[in-house]
């Protein structure tokens, strides 16, 4: 079984978060980076799978600048076997169908059985390159997976839908998976796992986006405006109602 | 008349008495011998370990634990009733070695005979009296054992076998000494010397010569087969402590207290980490279980295991034992139980009040580092969250690392990548930098600081966590990757002094550091503040108050820092209300070993039991020297309802209101 997981590393979203000189999107200065939340999930299943199934070959791989190896050793250390990373410091820059097409560029002939990935990421949150790889290859895509089962070449997938609905999935592979939060508890690596992890293979491979160029632009990049704010009340009941009651008078029309 | 006995008197001295005598003793140390070597066998199991370096000292430490008993009697009651025991068995001891000596030694082949005279009296007065005390002294740990039963102690055959045995070689030895004395010593002025010796002489009164003789005879050839016996069923029975411990005090862990092994990760031969199975674990491991003598002061004081966990320290170091002896293939993380693993908080309450040596918290430390390492295990996911926080943003509460040194900002204190220039590099550690409650401490000490004209720098967005609650819940990879960044750090600056406001970064930078090329001076803040207010740097300005005073367990039992957090309170004008369990005794607040990152889920609440002992003091306010304790603290005093009772403080934050 060859299986694909496309992961991507994103800034700790406790990080300060300042916006970059451009203004197109966030500088890359004090942050803390990590595994996209949802691309652990993606890792974690596949390697499961991998246990189940005993054969089968994992390659993670993930698009950005140099610093992104980090991210992908953690993957390598989760149990993939190979990694692929697509050398391309503007990668923040690119919009979802770019991304896509040099994940399906690199997937077309390597005869995924299954490709997981995130149904989102953290940073961007579009939740379209799962679903653009799997339309480009010409494969189905399942996404926002929060259960998953593999038997003998049948899939069968638990999807998140709105409103707290679940939707059971039956599919057979070639198949793109979107993972959610809640379909596993991705692994802590054990240390003999992390010092094989050092000699895994890792591939850097020169970015091709092919013809699609960029057809979106980051017009404005900024925070929410501040829009009032909670006021902590202190006193003893007394007083406290006072303020309260000056307050509701003042900031609102309920006593009116 | 001469003052002496005839030695082998009634017996006889002849071939057919000593034939048997020295035959049977030779069978005795025979099977003495061979019950030890089979044991050594055993601890071989283990991983090698030299525990044979410092002689001198080792052997002082043993003569001190055991002559002496300085351990055994830290705990009145049991304690000085086995101090009293051991030094009259001694006592007994020294005297029979003695008549032997005389009657079949200097006697036989030199005709000189030393029992006599002045020094006969003494020697007779005190081996009586060494026998009552003996006598008297197991009497009283028979009535504990078997009739107040403390709860606890676990008691088995071992235990009868002892007390029996023990009972049965005084018993006939005054006997023996009766029926002597009313043959031969009824009326003289020798009697008296022998007052114990001598009521019994009169208990016999009834029987004639010839009774007396026959039961003197009867009684002699079975106190020597009780002694001998004694002698073999050492290594047997429970009485191999007398062995065992005495050698544990000699194979004691020197130190640093409380500092674990540095496993090499770059050694690429090792494939397992931390300890599953008994090979796993070193020799001193097996041998610890030997020498336990199941006295339950570990689990005493046990925080875990007093507040409803599956934990006991001793329970811990015997199922070792049992493993090694009975089952070595077996699963210790299965045998012990995971539950157990995660519950020790490395107090090191068991280690310290332990009279036989016995390392309770790195066998523990090592089946963690297993479940960790090997298995990627933890007590919960909120661990392992802690855990990837910590290697993402350098702290385990997750907070983004770029504003680590925010709290700093407005006092003038600068991070040393703006200005190396410093007295001393605060070490701030994660609770300090980014916990509310605790960034209160950290500017109080800043405030004193700058009162005292002592210019601190920090590290600020670089520093991060020293790595102690990942080591202490085994994760050891984790805890040297940060070791060897921040050595590296530190040691760029050429810092020269390093204060540490949380104990657990104090202990880990002094000690566990020196494994990696790392000697600057390291202080934890109390020891700091109090040299400061020692030599008049720092004025303060007393004003009355009353509290009391929580020993953390890295101050405490790991640095054995006890006076100068006392002296500083007293020196703000407090006055200390000890709380029962304080000092050497003090009972944890629940958040070492890691636990900090850990929900408590099982039994009580070790922060609020420690709360409730604090209020017991019937003073309103709980003066501390961490990070872990205080945030234990704020927590237990609303866990206990006592938000308006009990108000939990750092020292800094006393002596910051009174400069």
């Amino acid at each position: 079984m060859n299986i694909l997981i496309c992961i991507k590393q994103v800034p700790d979203m406790e990080s300060k978060f300042k916006i970059n000189g451009e203004g197109n999107w966030y500088d890359r200065a004090d942050l803390a980076w990590r595994m996209n939340e949802y691309d652990e999930y993606a890792v974690e299943q596949a390697v499961r799978l991998k246990e189940q199934v005993k054969d089968a070959d994992l390659t993670v791989l993930c698009i950005g600048p140099d610093q992104v190896t980090e991210t992908m050793k953690k993957a390598l250390a989760m149990g993939c076997d190979r990694g692929v990373h697509i050398a391309d410091a503007d990668s923040y820059k690119r919009e979802p169908i770019e991304i896509a097409s040099m994940i399906a560029g690199f997937a077309k002939d390597k005869n995924f059985d299954v490709i997981f990935t995130g149904m989102q990421s953290q940073d961007r949150g579009s939740a379209q390159v799962g679903v653009m790889v799997a339309e480009l290859l010409g494969i189905a895509a399942v996404t926002t997976i929060v259960g998953f089962a593999y038997d003998n070449g049948t899939i069968n997938v638990k999807r998140e839908l709105e409103g707290g609905s679940k939707a059971l999935v039956t599919t057979t592979t070639p198949v793109v998976l979107t993972c959610q939060l809640g379909l596993n508890t991705p692994r802590y690596p054990t240390l003999p796992n992390i010092m094989k992890a050092k000699k895994k293979e890792l591939l850097t491979l020169a970015a091709d986006a092919g013809s699609v160029g960029s057809r979106q632009e980051t017009a404005a990049f900024y925070f929410p405006e501040k829009k009032g704010g909670g006021i902590v009340l202190e006193g003893d009941a007394a007083e406290l109602a006072d303020k309260l009651i000056h307050l509701l008078k003042e900031k609102t029309g309920v006593l009116a | 008349m001469e003052f002496t006995r005839e030695i082998y008197w009634n017996v006889g001295h002849g071939f057919t008495t000593l034939a048997p005598m020295y035959g049977l003793l030779l069978v005795a140390l025979a099977v003495f011998a061979l019950g030890f070597l089979k044991r050594i066998k055993v601890y071989r199991l283990g991983q090698p370990l030299d525990r044979t370096d410092q002689r001198g000292e080792r052997i002082k430490h043993m003569l001190e634990n055991v002559l002496l008993q300085t351990k055994v009697a830290r705990v009145p009651g049991a304690g000085t009733a086995h101090s009293l025991f051991f030094w009259s068995f001694v006592v007994l001891f020294i005297g029979t070695t003695l008549i032997v000596a005389q009657a079949d030694f200097t006697d036989l082949l030199f005709n000189v005979k030393f029992l006599k005279g002045t020094f006969y009296q003494l020697f007779s007065l005190t081996l009586d009296l060494a026998g009552l005390v003996a006598v008297v002294m197991l009497g009283a740990l028979l009535t504990r054992r078997y009739l107040i039963r403390p709860e606890g102690l676990v008691t088995k055959t071992d235990d009868a076998l002892m007390h029996g045995l023990l009972f049965a070689i005084l018993l006939t030895g005054f006997l023996i000494e009766g029926a002597r004395m009313a043959v031969t010593e009824m009326g003289t002025p020798l009697a008296g010397w022998s007052p114990v010796g001598l009521a019994v002489a009169k208990m016999l009164g009834g029987l004639d010569e010839a009774g007396l003789r026959s039961l003197h005879v009867g009684l002699w050839w079975l106190h020597l087969v009780l002694a001998l016996g004694f002698i073999a069923v050492i290594p047997y029975s429970k009485f191999r402590h007398i062995v065992t411990t005495s050698a544990n005090a000699f194979l004691a862990d020197r130190g640093p207290t409380g500092k674990l092994t540095t496993v090499n990760l770059e050694d690429e031969t090792i494939e397992k980490f931390g300890a599953s199975e008994l090979s796993d674990l070193r020799w001193k491991d097996i041998f610890d279980a030997d020498a336990c003598t199941l006295c339950k002061r570990c689990q005493d004081r046990c925080p875990a295991f007093n507040t409803g966990k599956p934990l006991s320290p001793m329970q811990l170091v015997n199922q070792i034992g049992e493993v090694a002896f009975a089952n070595p293939q077996a699963n210790l993380i299965e045998t012990i139980g995971r539950d157990a693993i995660w519950a020790c908080t490395t107090c090191r309450a068991c280690q310290d009040i332990c009279p036989a040596s016995i390392e309770h918290v790195n066998k523990i430390i090592e089946l963690r580092r297993n479940l960790v390492l090997m298995e990627g295990e933890f007590p919960g996911e909120e661990v392992m969250a802690a855990m990837e926080q910590t290697e993402v943003n350098g702290n385990p509460l997750g907070m983004g690392y770029a504003s680590r040194g925010d709290w700093a900002e407005a006092l003038g204190v600068k991070p040393l990548a703006d200005d190396p220039e410093v007295d001393v590099l605060y070490f701030v550690g994660c609770y300090a930098s980014f916990d509310k409650r605790n960034i209160a401490v950290a500017k109080s000490f800043v405030k004193l600081c700058q009162a005292a004209g002592v210019k601190i720098g920090i590290l600020g967005k670089e520093e991060k966590c020293c790595g102690e609650p990942m080591r202490k819940m085994g994760n050891e990879y984790l805890y040297q990757t940060l070791a060897m960044e921040t050595v590296e750090l530190i040691k760029g600056y050429g810092v020269k002094k390093i204060v540490a406001t949380c104990p657990h970064c104090f202990n880990t930078l002094n000690k566990d550091y020196r494994d990696f090329d790392f000697e600057v001076e390291v202080v934890p803040h109390a020891v700091f503040l109090e040299q400061l207010v020692a030599s008049g740097q720092l004025a303060l300005k007393p004003e009355a108050f009353a509290c009391t005073y929580h020993d953390s367990c890295y101050l405490g039992r790991h640095n054995d820092i006890y006076d100068a957090p006392r002296a500083l309170i007293r020196a703000a004008g407090g006055r200390i209300s000890e709380m029962a369990q304080n000092r050497d005794q003090a009972f944890c607040c629940s958040a070492g070993g890691g636990r900090i990152m850990a929900e408590e889920n099982i039994g009580e609440r070790i922060n609020v039991k420690r709360v409730e002992m604090a209020i017991a003091t019937g003073v309103e306010q709980l003066l501390s020297n961490c990070p872990f304790c205080l945030t234990m603290f704020e927590d237990g005093v609303k866990g206990a309802n006592a938000e308006e009772q009990l108000r939990p403080k750092d020292i800094a934050e006393i002596l910051a209101e009174r400069v």
